[in-house]
């Protein structure tokens, strides 16, 4: 456990133990959500969250073997980027997606940089980016729920190019409780909401961070929708959002340190993800706009830097 | 001061020799160049316009205010009108993309030709594709063309590429924009002015 | 130093792309393809045995003060030529490589050679130098270009290599795949030079 405690950049120096209870308060957050998938989209969402999990586990162990590292699987932080990036991937997708995925999260993203704690972006989001990009038609052929899985648009693609909701999108309370398409764990607001509250009452993550994307959202979009309040909400519970801003703008070590760095990061994420949104080529700009912000993490900490050595209370 | 002079009079020396051996090399292939470009234009266009003989660039001041339009062309056989080709360079994703329109003289297209363009190798790339440019042949122009993503329903839609929104997207552009320039200006022209025949 | 040794090192000891990494704009940007990769990569190595043959020639006819516009405007002039030549007789990659191939001017490759080679050595030696570091380059160039078609395509100098229901990843062909690609390619270099060192 020793090898663990030497000084990393981030202050959050955390025994193996601690990494491990945090993680495994992430995964007990995405049940819900991991079980709706279940529940929506069968057997399809079993196998790919399965392959997901198994492939991010796998790969660590490889690589660290290959590498002659401490093995750290044990830690569960391979289990949460594999279980993160299987909610993030369409129940159509063929087996190979999740494994490439995954291997190239783990092996690629998070321990060429060093392994946990050392990862500058999101290795579940980075993959899911690579994925869209490499396989476009396969990564957005979304399908409804149910047995009879029919090909279908998100939520998202019926208002792109609208400030108002066309009348055949389909309805806001439908997309709070997850029955429309989308990727397996995004698509119910609900259970990710309780996630969230869980590892907010957990002490986990701060409230504020997802509260900060989220409203940034909710604004940006309410003014274009010209007071809206419909058009609004069915931005805030579509694609992405909800998993993103609770589970992937919290990241600990792709985000920054203080908490006031932390906020400017969800304001940022909440912007660019709304202008994607809004003005955008994507319906979509959740996964784009956390990348980009991971990226500009250590000049938001430049320009965050408590005064005072070691004075961590002024930002409490 | 003389040690100035003397480094300027060196390095005139250099870069005069530069000029002439430059001078000499665009002589000899600016010919080439141009003698190719001309016969690769009047390739696309015996392709486009197939039963004219003869070619006659239309005036620029016609499109000079519209949008991608960057030359256009009657098709004459015996000295009638049988067809016209349009190019245009729309931005795709990753720069203008060169397309050649072709019409017969009754407004229907007869086909396109992707000319150069720097979209990406293996995505957007596939605007080349047969699949997808054999959309754009025997189509009639009454309605400007809409890019949709699944398969065509209605008589003036292109199905997009997947994966290749914006290419797509630049080339139904493209040929739209020759497809209202065609239909607005050339065959009103023509129409109005029966002299030119 | 032997010339058949100053060969050896502009390939493999002293190769400019994965040893010096000089260059990289090209290396990155248009490597999507093998051919354009070897188009990329002669139209350079004739750019620079061109300059280091005539920076030698000239090296002590050039004052020192004004050797940097000087070599400059040599490595412009084969610039400029190669662009003409490749216009005129080979238009496909012409277009292909665009702007990429004016761009060779600024290339520090070229000028690194002249100033840490040509403008010391004889004419000979340099010709020699630029045929090894022009084919080192031209090497790495395509040996990353074949990797991201490959994988990004499913061919190699567009012909097909990988079975029917293969998918290819687009991202090869994208500026992050030049990144990804030139890394592990860069990798496999380094471990496959210290096991020789290990070995010795």
């Amino acid at each position: 456990m020793f090898e663990k405690l030497t000084v990393s950049s981030t202050p959050h120096i955390l025994s193996k133990n601690t990494t491990s209870k945090i993680m495994t308060h992430v995964v007990i957050a995405l049940l819900p959500a991991t079980l709706g998938a279940l529940y929506f989209f069968r057997l399809e969402a079993a196998v790919i969250i399965f392959l997901s999990i198994a492939t991010a586990v796998l790969s660590e162990w490889g690589i660290q073997k290959i590498r002659k590292q401490p093995i750290t699987i044990n830690d569960m932080s391979a289990v949460v980027t594999g279980l993160l990036l299987g909610l993030n991937l369409s129940a159509s997708v063929p087996w190979w997606i999740p494994v490439i995925g995954s291997a190239f999260a783990v092996i690629v993203v998070k321990q060429i940089f060093g392994g946990i704690g050392q990862n500058f972006m999101n290795p579940a989001l980075a993959a899911r980016i690579m994925l869209t990009i490499s396989w476009t038609g396969r990564m957005t052929n979304w399908i409804s729920p149910g047995a009879d899985a029919v090909s279908t648009a998100t939520p998202l693609s019926y208002v792109k190019g609208f400030n108002v909701i066309p009348e055949n999108a389909p309805r806001i309370f439908d997309m709070f409780i997850g029955n429309i398409g989308g990727s397996l764990g995004e698509t119910s607001a609900l259970l990710l909401i309780i996630g969230g509250l869980y590892l907010v009452f957990k002490g986990i993550i701060s409230y504020k961070v997802p509260l900060a994307f989220i409203g940034t959202v909710a604004a940006i979009t309410l003014i274009y929708g010209g007071f809206d309040f419909s058009f609004m909400s069915y931005h805030v519970f579509s694609g992405g959002l909800m998993i993103g801003a609770i589970f992937m703008a919290t990241d600990y070590s792709s985000t920054p340190i203080t908490m006031k760095g932390r906020i400017i990061f969800a304001l940022g994420c909440g912007i660019i993800t709304s202008f994607i949104r809004l003005y955008g080529a994507f319906p979509e700009g959740v996964g784009f706009s956390i990348l980009l912000m991971n990226m500009s993490a250590p000049l938001i900490e430049k320009y965050t830097r408590p005064r005072v050595f070691g004075g961590g209370k002024q930002n409490a | 001061m003389r040690e100035v002079i003397k480094l300027g009079l060196i390095l005139l020396l250099i870069t005069s020799v530069a000029a002439v051996v430059l001078g000499i090399t665009n002589d000899a292939t600016s010919v080439i160049i141009e003698q190719r470009e001309q016969e690769e234009k009047a390739q696309a266009l015996k392709v486009l316009i197939p039963n004219a003989d003869e070619f006659i660039q239309i005036e620029e001041t016609l499109f000079a205010d519209r949008q991608d339009i960057v030359e256009a062309y009657e098709g004459l056989k015996d000295g009638v009108v049988v067809g016209y080709a349009v190019k245009v360079n729309p931005s795709g994703y990753g720069g203008d993309v060169n397309i050649i329109v072709g019409f017969t003289n009754e407004g229907i297209t007869t086909g396109i030709i992707i000319g150069t363009h720097t979209e990406t190798p293996g995505l957007g790339s596939k605007i080349e594709d047969e699949v997808f440019v054999n959309q754009f042949t025997d189509r009639m122009t009454d309605n400007a063309l809409v890019s949709v993503k699944r398969s065509v329903e209605q008589d003036n839609e292109v199905q997009a590429i997947s994966g290749a929104t914006v290419s797509s997207d630049a080339v139904i552009n493209g040929v739209n924009a020759a497809i209202s320039f065609l239909r607005e200006v050339i065959m009103n022209h023509s129409s109005g002015c029966s002299c030119c025949g | 130093m032997k010339l058949k040794e100053l060969v050896y090192k502009g390939i493999v000891t002293e190769n400019p792309v994965f040893i010096q990494l000089l260059g990289m704009c090209p290396v990155l940007a248009v490597t999507n393809t093998a051919e354009n990769a070897l188009g990329m990569g002669a139209a350079t190595a004739a750019v620079l045995i061109g300059s280091n043959f005539v920076i030698s020639l000239l090296r002590k006819f050039i004052p020192s003060k004004i050797r940097i516009p000087a070599f400059v405007v040599v490595i412009a002039t084969f610039v400029t030529i190669v662009g003409m030549v490749m216009k005129a007789y080979l238009p496909a990659l012409d277009a292909a490589l665009g702007l990429f191939i004016p761009l060779i001017v600024v290339n520090c490759l070229i000028l690194a050679r002249a100033e840490a080679f040509a403008s010391k050595n004889s004419v000979l030696k340099s010709v020699v130098d630029g045929v090894g570091m022009g084919l080192g380059f031209t090497i790495a160039l395509v040996v990353l270009g074949a990797v991201r078609e490959l994988l990004g395509a499913g061919t190699i100098f567009g012909a097909t290599m990988t079975w029917s229901s293969f998918e290819p990843a687009g991202v090869m062909g994208l500026p992050p795949g030049a990144f990804l690609a030139l890394g592990m390619l860069l990798a496999l270099y380094n471990k496959i030079a210290s096991m020789k060192l290990k070995k010795q």
